[in-house]
């Protein structure tokens, strides 16, 4: 690039000032600017406005227009020579100062050595408090064709071998973690006191590091703010051929780093079984240690020291031996210690209890890591993993749980679920993705995979009379839910694993490990476009991409409930159960019974129920009598059917509400009252889907009810409350609005009711709930759900629950 | 195409009150692109970052790091500023407890006095008897006074602040658990310590030999408001709390243009050994107590927080005790015994204190009313003390918007980022 940096002294700014030959910038927040005072003569072009981190897709650059602005607004032309400066020590000056050179800017670029602290030390200057008006100008930015960044490829390569890759980060942060081969030398190393050190010093420091004139030199920091006063400097001094790396390297080096390697960290944990237990490993490890952990399927509580563990059933399938297996596991260590409860830690529950959950897992509580080696070489036995079910991986791919059975299905999906499964499972740079990644595949016509809620959903579709998939992508709930978009791209079953990797790649060219809160996949669509996605997505993709002409969902079904017809004239049983929790002798009794009764197979399904395939006549009513099939029926009252929720205050360290004992009471008074008021057949499933908190684990916005945990406050009492919405359909892609915030936990059952009596009476003939909820306005649905009773006068100092 | 078309996405104008189901006035893709409209009055951290923070009103009360049940609000050290540092589960606490948004302090101030308050509050010039009266600012009454509490038994320890001994002026919280603490940490401080925010750390760190303490709590009124809001209420974070000490404050400093301050009045922050402010004069004297600095308080406007200007509570109305110069003669402190653990407390350390009872001195009445006028004429919502305790976000917006205190965009770039997800 053309424009020349330079640092430049108190001394001989002022100088320069005095003959007006420069126009200063400060970026420092435009309130410092205005109150505290600046440079005499400076304009205010504040930091936060050109370090652009709200783009997910781009790295840190403002937006050429913005910048634009931004300059044309304090009247700075292309040709001017600038001298920024900060209080910060110089990184975001140089900042401003790299940013204007990748855009393009041709005067000299120069920086306060010391900034404005050296200003003012040096000679008694003072803050001047007037400031400039300056008139706009027509600044135009554009990114130069040699501006020296330098991409994640560019950046392997450099590491390779040819070039010196320079962290600028703390020793800290280099010791933790680095890119291989990388020299380190912090920003502030050329620094003595807030000054630029003597050129001999410096020369001598570089030397010692391997950085020269003649080599290439790559920097990198964390958020390209301290590698700019070293590009600067570096500069300055007339080193020519130095680039730097825009995106962040924090997780870039960390997927590469063993300790985020699975695999390892497996066996870390192992070690510590039988050496010290939790106390050991995280003396040994760090705290930090317990975050990587979920890596490997292991959460850890809100008690310490104790582990919820998730073990991944990829498309919700399992043999009759893997289900005993966890069942026993359950059983045996998923029990509470004396001071949590002990045997009575849950009172429904008991205790040794297991949870099926909505991504076909199973959870259980109460793990130890003196226990965890034990319970993988169990594991290890049947073919069980627990790998990767949590963390910023590709998660438990979910299948249609009926998937082989069902009449109508074009695809087989098991083979496919497998395949991708087993591509990704063990493999750090996989493991270790922006954010989580969710996939599901569906063969049937019912989308019972749940396309709409997932980064990937594949649901049947036709392209010259081959059979396959059509891809959706970006869809989720949480914080800010999204339907997944239909990108009409047709894959075949055995391209599934190469789409998946394509996605993982861009995701990790193009998410963000920095900004945690918003950097799932669904934004990078909507930041992209569907278009646009796809075209990206191709460039990733190893096949060429296709159009299907023909797809072939047809319907949206809630569960599998009940007892169905298998395309081979034999039986599955769809088993509810409620909130998913059952005791872990439970499931290894129906893992017998499946084993005895059915081909040795049981299935978990997306609403927390079991399915019993590949019954005969006799083993059918066999099965049906027994009685285990009391408490988890397939038959049960609609309230119990539908209810969904998430883990809860129990063991969660997020969860607002307790839910699962919650929702189980709630749901039998719900039956009573139905059948009471008449209304109880009427209704398949009534689907109350509460999430403890935000997270929406229970998948609120799929419910005919959607609850969400919150606490309410009036002036006098507070409590737990759940925020309300009523009518999701993903059949319609129809998510719920939050139509009500912070009813009282324990009025939510009345609002139930009577939302129920209202639909009773005013829906049309045939009318489906979600229906009824869609054509009544908002406005009126919230009047039905406010029209609750009155709670008691509230009391201060009511114990909240 | 199915799915969400983002340039459908419609950008709320401002000012103006937020359109149906959509919140926040930033960029935030949760905000602008969903599918699903936001319950009415759903308060996120990031509102009240934007309504608060952003917007340069946030006093560093602590008390929405107090306030938070999943601890995913923590302290940004280099800002002094409430930051998220895990995920935010939308439960709304940290708004409902801020006393610069859903807080209604005024609200809150009444309804502790009618609960809690004395059929008449006491007050007092008082001076410690001994040397805490050498180390305290202003006669040692509060050193005193908790030194007696803690050899008594009464308290096991009290949350106060410290100078740091890395940088000048900066004070930080601390549990002072004895006699030697208190006078370690005898003096004012300036800026905010967010002491409420760190009791737990603070409790952790003391390994004291009760699981259920029982502290004092000394800081600034609008601390005192969240930690009796927390009270009031029944809320885990309060429990420790068993005494309450308001300083009284006409406002905080921002510890580095505090220094950025002085330093253009060529006073070496180093030098300064301690800040005096009274009837709008600032001075800072040197370790042998001669002034360095006479200045206007006003010169140093720059350097304080903003929404202190909001605050009509000098005086420290939710606390047991409140302390201040004003009115009482050099060497001794005006104090106000507000409630029965006040009083109760003040009695047990009467034979370590020389005190006065007094009428509330014309001074400190006269203050306490310019506050309120001044407070009153610069909030941009109604000063209300009938009104209801909570302030919707959606009215806050309506006071809000349009003023130069309304919500600023979220900078991602200034918000801590994490990793500990659900």
């Amino acid at each position: 690039m053309s424009a020349a940096f330079s640092i430049i002294s108190p001394s001989r700014l002022e100088a320069r000032l005095e003959s007006d030959l420069v126009t200063v910038v400060d970026v420092r927040e435009e309130r410092e600017y205005e109150e505290l005072g600046h440079i005499p003569g400076a304009v205010s072009v504040p930091a936060d406005r050109f370090r652009d981190p709200s783009s997910v897709a781009d790295g840190e650059l403002p937006a050429p227009g913005e910048f634009a602005t931004l300059l044309s607004e304090a009247g700075i032309d292309r040709t001017d020579d600038l001298v920024a400066y900060g209080d910060d020590g110089g990184p975001l000056a140089a900042r401003f100062l790299l940013t204007a050179a990748v855009y393009g800017h041709e005067g000299s670029l120069f920086l306060v050595d010391g900034g404005l602290d050296a200003w003012l030390a040096d000679a008694d200057r003072s803050h001047a408090t007037a400031s400039p008006s300056p008139a706009p100008t027509d600044y135009e930015a554009t990114l130069r064709d040699d501006a020296p960044l330098i991409d994640r490829e560019g950046v392997e390569a450099a590491v390779e071998g040819d070039a010196v890759v320079v962290d600028t980060r703390t020793a800290a942060e280099y010791e933790q973690s680095r890119i291989p081969g990388a020299v380190h030398l912090e920003w502030t190393d050329l620094l003595a006191d807030g000054r630029l050190r003597g050129e001999d010093a410096l020369e001598d420091l570089l030397a010692e590091r391997g950085i020269t004139r003649d080599e290439r030199i790559v920097l990198y920091c964390n958020t390209a703010r301290r590698l700019s006063h070293t590009f600067v400097t570096l500069r300055h001094l007339g080193y020519e051929a130095v680039e730097f790396y825009e995106g962040s390297l924090t997780d870039w080096v960390r997927a590469e780093a063993p300790e985020w390697d699975p695999v390892e960290l497996q066996a870390q944990v192992r070690h510590y079984a039988a050496n010290g237990g939790f106390e050991a490993m995280v003396d040994d490890l760090g705290e930090d240690v317990l975050g990587r952990l979920k890596l490997i399927g292991l959460y850890h509580q809100k008690q310490r020291g104790y582990f919820m563990l998730r073990t991944r059933a990829p498309g919700g399938r399992l043999t009759a031996e893997q289900a005993r297996t966890i069942g026993e596991v359950a059983n045996e260590f998923a029990r509470a210690p004396a001071e949590y409860g002990g045997p009575e830690q849950n009172p429904v529950f008991g205790d040794g209890y297991l949870d099926a959950t909505t991504r076909q897992d199973i959870q259980m509580h109460w793990i130890e890591i003196a226990d965890i080696a034990e319970i993988w070489d169990r594991y290890d036995a049947v073919g069980l993993s627990t790998m990767q079910a949590c963390g910023n991986s590709v998660r438990n791919v979910v299948g249609c749980p009926a998937a082989g059975l069902d009449p109508d299905e074009t695809v087989d999906i098991e083979p496919v679920v497998e395949r991708v499964s087993q591509r990704f499972l063990g493999d750090r740079h996989y493991a270790n993705l922006p954010r989580k990644f969710k996939v599901s595949v569906t063969g049937c016509c019912e989308d019972c995979a749940r396309s709409g809620i997932q980064d990937l959903g594949l649901t049947p579709a036709r392209k010259d009379g081959r059979e396959g998939f059509v891809a959706r992508v970006g869809g989720g709930l949480s914080d800010g839910p999204r339907v997944a978009s239909d990108i009409d791209l047709f894959v075949e079953p055995e391209q599934v694993d190469d789409l998946v990797a394509a996605l993982a790649d861009l995701f990790i060219d193009h998410g963000s490990y920095l900004d945690t809160a918003v950097n799932r996949l669904r934004f990078l669509v909507a930041e992209f476009g569907p278009e646009k996605f796809r075209e990206e997505l191709e460039s990733y993709a190893d096949f060429a991409f296709e159009e299907p002409d023909e797809t072939l969902t047809m319907d949206y079904r809630g569960d599998h409930v009940g007892v169905h017809e298998q395309a081979d004239g034999r039986s599955y049983v769809g088993l509810n159960v409620p909130t998913g929790r059952m005791g872990g002798d439970e499931f290894a009794e129906l893992s017998e019974l499946a084993n005895d009764l059915g081909d040795g197979e049981v299935r978990l399904t997306p609403n927390q129920n079991i399915l019993v395939p590949h019954l005969a006549n006799d083993d059918l009513a066999a099965l049906l009598e027994e009685p285990l099939l009391e408490r988890y029926s397939p038959d049960p009252g609609p309230f119990t059917r539908g209810i969904v929720t998430c883990t809860g205050r129990e063991f969660c360290n997020y969860g607002i509400i307790e839910t699962k004992n919650r929702a189980i009471r709630w749901a039998r008074e719900l039956d009573d009252w139905a059948e009471e008021a008449g209304i109880a057949d009427d209704h398949e499933a009534i689907r109350v889907h509460m999430s403890g908190c935000s997270a929406s684990c229970a998948q609120p916005q799929l419910g005919d009810f959607g609850l969400r945990g919150e606490v309410y406050r009036d002036d006098y009492d507070s409590g737990r409350a759940a925020d309300l919405g009523l009518g999701g359909d993903l059949g319609n892609d129809e998510f719920i609005d939050w139509l009500v915030g912070k009813i009282p936990i324990d009025d939510v059952p009345a609002v139930v009711k009577a939302t129920m009596c209202a639909y009773d009476a005013d829906s049309e003939a045939g009318e489906s709930f979600t229906e009824w909820t869609r054509h009544t306005s908002n406005a009126d649905l919230r009047e039905i759900i406010t029209e609750r009773p009155a709670r008691d006068a509230p009391a201060i100092g009511t114990e909240v629950s | 195409m199915s799915g969400t078309d983002p340039s459908k996405a419609t950008n709320v104008p401002k000012p103006g009150v937020p359109r149906e189901g959509v919140k926040g006035v930033g960029e935030d893709p949760r905000e602008q692109d969903r599918d699903a409209a936001e319950a009415p009055g759903k308060i996120w951290f990031r509102d009240l970052d934007e309504a608060v923070i952003e917007a340069d009103r946030c006093i560093q009360c602590a008390s929405c790091v107090a306030a938070c049940p999943s601890d995913s609000i923590g302290i940004d050290e280099d800002e002094g500023r409430p930051t998220l540092v895990k995920m935010c589960t939308g439960c709304s606490r940290c708004w409902d407890f801020c006393p610069r948004s859903g807080l209604r302090y005024e609200r809150h101030l009444e309804l502790t006095r009618e609960e809690r308050g004395l059929e008449q509050p006491a007050t007092y010039a008082a001076r410690a008897d001994d040397t805490a009266a050498e180390a305290g600012q202003d006669g040692g009454v509060v050193t005193a006074l908790l030194a007696e509490l803690i050899e008594a038994g009464e308290l096991d320890g009290a949350v106060v602040a410290r100078e740091r001994e890395d940088e000048p002026l900066r004070g930080e919280a601390v549990l002072a658990t004895s006699r030697e603490d208190l006078l370690e940490a005898g003096g004012s401080i300036y800026n905010q310590t967010m002491g409420l925010g760190k009791i737990d750390e603070l409790l952790a760190e003391a390994d004291l030999e009760t699981d259920d303490p029982d502290l004092a709590l000394v800081g600034t009124p609008c601390m005192v408001q969240g930690a009796t809001a927390l009270d009031r209420y029944d809320h885990e974070p309060a429990d420790p709390i068993a005494l309450t000490v308001a300083l009284m404050c006409t406002r905080s400093f921002e510890h580095d243009r505090l220094l950025a301050r002085l330093e253009s009045f060529d006073v070496d922050p180093e030098a300064v050994d301690g800040l005096d402010i009274s009837d709008g004069t600032l001075r800072a004297v040197d370790a042998d107590g001669d002034a360095l600095l006479e200045a206007d308080v006003d010169a140093f406007d720059a350097a304080g927080l903003r929404g202190c200007d909001e605050c009509a509570d000098f005086v420290g109305e939710a606390a047991d005790i409140s302390v201040g110069s004003v009115g009482s003669p050099d060497g001794s402190t005006t104090a106000v015994v507000r409630t029965e653990a006040g009083e109760s407390a003040w009695n047990r350390a009467a034979s370590a204190l020389e005190t006065t009872a007094i009428d509330s001195p014309d001074a400190l009445e006269g203050l306490a009313e310019w506050n309120r006028r001044r407070a009153e004429s610069i909030l941009p919502r109604a000063f209300d003390r009938e009104g209801s305790i909570g302030i919707t976000y959606e009215h806050h917006r309506e006071a809000y918007d349009g003023t130069d205190r309304e919500p600023e965009p979220l900078n991602p770039a200034r918000v801590h980022q994490y990793e500990e997800w659900c």
